[in-house]
């Protein structure tokens, strides 16, 4: 009790207007920003490798497998946030052995499993056979069979199994690509679904979700080869640098669009929602929503990679200006996501006043745990990149 | 049936064996751990709720208290703080009721702890009494000048804003800022001391504002006037002007 009093005395002087007394404190904070965040990297990686495969687009051949083990890498941890909020992590299992059909969160232990098996890893299995099985023939000790476990202890590489396996691997980024929409856009549901939110409860909030989720996931890639080649000191290539930019920006652009459209409609539509919104976006978000989310994040990102397309900038130079586009997009989405996620809960279902959000270091709902989980994929991806090099000149010939 | 597995490539042999492995492994393992009640009654453990049943109880109610604390429990019975249980204060009781000379309750004597419900907040229902605490006599245990067990005041609120702070802050800065609460409102000395027992007047009729915004008297001049018979005419005024803040 002392401890509640405490806690919750010093929010008080930040309220302002009417609120109930139960919307003092959030109930979702950091952890579950993470969450839409850490979801959104990996359906929007696991779509651009999705391009090179359904698409052909021959030119971002070098981030194919890159993606693929960044979407692993980043899925893996995605859930984590959601059990560190949810406290009893080690239950988490208990929702697959009794389904709950009618909970929608219930359910995304199945989405999320069959992303998980039924897509990302078989696609990287099938993309990666015959090499774990050319790496193990090659190599000795504990490498050898660690690559011998991956396979399966496969060892059959004649041309008709390899055949089998591109085959395998387009079918399966076929069923990928609705299965990273359902992976998304459920996050984006669980939000737009909340009929009491107004600042949630839109049917075009998993569409929103999902196109800045790709618009994350793509620059991601390109920050993570744009790091990663110089440190192999392999030159970059252009050509697939290039061809990252455009798709970044095509799909800024109609994630643009469709905010501005959610917005448009909002404006138009005057719910009686519309004036406690528009003071928390002018007041308690001005900084999150309308600095970092729409100019830092968007319009100028959109507007130094269209420079750099516009004016034939020499190579150097673009290559600067898309890595800066790509850090300052991925604050923008950060922040996108938690205006979403705090800034839906800022203001009272009263529509008359604002609480505020007092972010902790320690704590399982701290900064501290937030960066740990945040560093985590990084971590992971590394051991990947180890164990399973995506380059180019590490796909073996079979001999 | 065999000829027909041997057509399958190896690689997806592989694959399903380890499916296969990994689905019996789960029809395996899951009715070992969902646990044999499970959905009997719903989605959910039957018997969880015996295991709620059995949960210690910590709360002793506030009926049994009487039986010890007779003095105390009649001041408050006829105080401010009636519907405000002991255990709100005092905390969990039940062991205290058992082993009363070992098991202290808590007992809050700091400023900290009555403002949970007192401090200042717009959400809080009109007449209920609140402070601001940093300009109510700060510095000072509130329990000096409040009996905690009957907080009447010592003397009674001077004005209305005592306990009607949200409508007079409205008032302080609305164009009504110089009409007094009491030319709009008769409110009875008992009021101020037992204000749900005896309520003040409010107005009922257009022409009690009109008193002064539809008045040839001359002593009202800078008073915006409106012609009352056809301005809103078929509403009370405060239907479309909020009183306190017009
Ligand atoms: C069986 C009799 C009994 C019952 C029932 C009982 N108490 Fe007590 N209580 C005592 C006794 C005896 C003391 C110690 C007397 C003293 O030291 O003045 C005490 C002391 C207290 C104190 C003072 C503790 C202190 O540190 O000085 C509080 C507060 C208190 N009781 C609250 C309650 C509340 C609230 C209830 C009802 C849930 C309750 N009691 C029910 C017998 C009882
Ligand atoms: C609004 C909070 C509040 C409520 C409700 C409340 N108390 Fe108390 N109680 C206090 C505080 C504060 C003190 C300390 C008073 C002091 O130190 O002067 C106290 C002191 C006591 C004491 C010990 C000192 C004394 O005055 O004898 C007893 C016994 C006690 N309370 C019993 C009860 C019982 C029984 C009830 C329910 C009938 C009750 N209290 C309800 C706040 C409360
Ligand atoms: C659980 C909430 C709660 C706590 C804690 C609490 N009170 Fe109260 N208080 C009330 C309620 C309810 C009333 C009665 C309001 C009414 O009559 O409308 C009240 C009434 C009062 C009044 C009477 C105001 C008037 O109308 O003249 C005073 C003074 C007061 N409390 C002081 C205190 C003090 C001092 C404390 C700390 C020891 C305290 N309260 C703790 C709920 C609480
Ligand atoms: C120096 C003595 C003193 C202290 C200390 C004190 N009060 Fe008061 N309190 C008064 C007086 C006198 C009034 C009535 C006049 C007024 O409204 O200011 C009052 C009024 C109130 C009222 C308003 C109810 C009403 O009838 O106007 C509440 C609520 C209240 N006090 C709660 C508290 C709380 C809570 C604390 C501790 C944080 C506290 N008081 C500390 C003397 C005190
Ligand atoms: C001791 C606290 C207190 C003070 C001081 C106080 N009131 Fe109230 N007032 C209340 C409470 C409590 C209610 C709610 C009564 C209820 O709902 O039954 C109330 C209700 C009212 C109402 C509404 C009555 C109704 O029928 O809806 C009016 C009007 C009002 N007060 C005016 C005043 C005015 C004017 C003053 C100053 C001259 C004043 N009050 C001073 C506590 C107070
Ligand atoms: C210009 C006249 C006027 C003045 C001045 C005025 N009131 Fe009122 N008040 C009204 C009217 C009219 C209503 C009735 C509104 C209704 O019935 O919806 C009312 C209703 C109320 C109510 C009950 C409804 C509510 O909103 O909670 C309270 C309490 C109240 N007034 C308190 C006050 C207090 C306290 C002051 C001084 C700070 C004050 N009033 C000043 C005209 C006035
Ligand atoms: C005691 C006389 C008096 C009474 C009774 C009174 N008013 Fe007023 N009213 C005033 C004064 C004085 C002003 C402020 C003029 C100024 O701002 O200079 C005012 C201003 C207003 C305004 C603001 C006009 C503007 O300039 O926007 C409105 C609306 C209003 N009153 C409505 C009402 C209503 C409704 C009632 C009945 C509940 C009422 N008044 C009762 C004296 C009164
Ligand atoms: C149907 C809604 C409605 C009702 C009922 C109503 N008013 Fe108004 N009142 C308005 C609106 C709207 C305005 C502002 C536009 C205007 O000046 O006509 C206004 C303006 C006023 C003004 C400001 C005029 C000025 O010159 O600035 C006063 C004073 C006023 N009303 C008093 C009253 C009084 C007294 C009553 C009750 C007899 C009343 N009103 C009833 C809607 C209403």
């Amino acid at each position: 009790m002392e401890d509640i009093v405490q806690h919750l005395t010093p929010l008080l002087k930040e309220v302002s207007g009417y609120i109930f007394p139960n919307e003092i404190e959030l109930h979702w904070g950091l952890l579950i920003v993470l969450y839409p965040y850490l979801t959104g990297l990996v359906a929007g990686a696991f779509i651009l490798a999705s391009l090179v495969k359904v698409f052909n687009v021959k030119e971002l051949q070098p981030t194919y497998r890159m993606s693929l083990l960044t979407a692993l890498a980043f899925l893996i941890v995605a859930p984590l946030p959601l059990l560190g909020h949810l406290g009893h992590p080690e239950k988490s299992y208990e929702i697959f052995l009794t389904p709950n059909t009618s909970s929608a969160m219930a359910m995304f232990g199945f989405v999320y499993a069959w992303y998980l098996m039924a897509v990302l890893l078989l696609e990287i299995w099938f993309d990666y056979r015959k090499d774990l099985i050319m790496w193990s023939r090659k190599e000795k000790g504990l490498m050898k069979w660690i690559h011998k476990l991956l396979s399966l202890f496969s060892s059959d590489v004649s041309e008709k199994a390899i055949r089998f396996d591109k085959k395998s691997v387009r079918v399966i980024t076929i069923i990928g690509i609705p299965s990273a929409f359902l992976l998304h856009g459920y996050v984006g549901f669980i939000f737009g679904s909340v009929k009491a939110n107004p600042f949630w409860s839109s049917v075009l909030m998993p569409i929103v979700f999902l196109f800045s989720a790709i618009v994350s996931g793509i620059a991601l890639v390109l920050l993570i080869y744009m790091i990663v080649t110089p440190m192999r000191r392999k030159p970059i290539d252009m050509l697939c640098l290039n061809k990252l930019a455009s798709y970044l920006f095509y799909v800024m652009i109609i994630d643009f669009s469709l905010e501005t459209l959610d917005f448009i409609h909002r404006v138009y539509e005057s719910e009686e929602s519309i004036h406690i919104i528009s003071e928390l976006v002018s007041g308690k978000l001005f900084v999150s929503l309308v600095v970092i989310q729409v100019l830092i994040g968007m319009l100028i990102p959109l507007g130094s990679i269209a420079a750099a397309k516009i004016f034939k900038l020499p190579d150097e130079l673009k290559k600067l200006i898309y890595f800066v586009a790509a850090i300052l997009v991925q604050m923008g989405i950060f922040s996108t996501r938690w205006n979403v996620v705090i800034g839906g809960q800022l203001f009272s279902k009263s529509f008359r006043g604002l609480t505020t959000y007092k972010m902790t270091f320690f704590g399982l709902e701290g900064f501290l745990v937030s960066f740990i989980i945040l560093i985590m994929p990084i971590v992971i991806l590394y051991i990947l990149f180890k164990l399973l090099p995506p380059w180019d000149e590490a796909r073996q010939q079979v001999t | 049936m065999i000829s027909y597995w041997k057509k399958i490539p190896e690689q997806a042999k592989r694959l399903v064996v380890l499916a296969a492995i990994l689905l019996a492994v789960f029809l395996v393992v899951r009715p070992q751990l969902v646990p044999p009640d499970f959905g009997e009654l719903g989605h959910f453990r039957a018997s969880a709720l015996q295991d709620i049943v059995a949960q210690p109880i910590r709360y002793a109610g506030h009926e049994v208290c009487t039986d010890c604390h007779e003095e105390v429990a009649e001041k408050k019975g006829n105080s401010y703080h009636r519907n405000v249980a002991c255990e709100v204060c005092h905390g969990p009781a039940a062991v205290h009721i058992e082993e009363e000379e070992t098991d202290m309750l808590r007992i809050p004597r700091g400023r900290d702890f009555c403002i949970v419900c007192h401090e200042y907040l717009s959400s809080r229902p009109t007449g209920f009494p609140q402070i601001v605490s940093e300009s109510h006599n700060p510095m000072k245990s509130c329990i000096t000048c409040h009996n905690p067990h009957d907080p009447t005041p010592p003397e009674k609120p001077k004005d209305c804003a005592g306990c009607h702070a949200s409508i007079a802050r409205s008032k302080m800065v609305s164009h009504h800022v110089y009409v007094p609460c009491v030319r709009c409102h008769d409110a009875p000395d008992e009021h101020f001391t037992n204000p749900r027992m005896y309520h003040p007047t409010k107005p009922t009729k257009r022409e009690f504002c009109g008193g002064c915004h539809a008045s040839d008297d001359p002593s009202v001049a800078g008073i915006p006037q409106v012609d009352i018979d056809s301005h809103g005419e078929r509403y009370v005024c405060w239907q479309c002007h909020y009183p306190h803040l017009p």
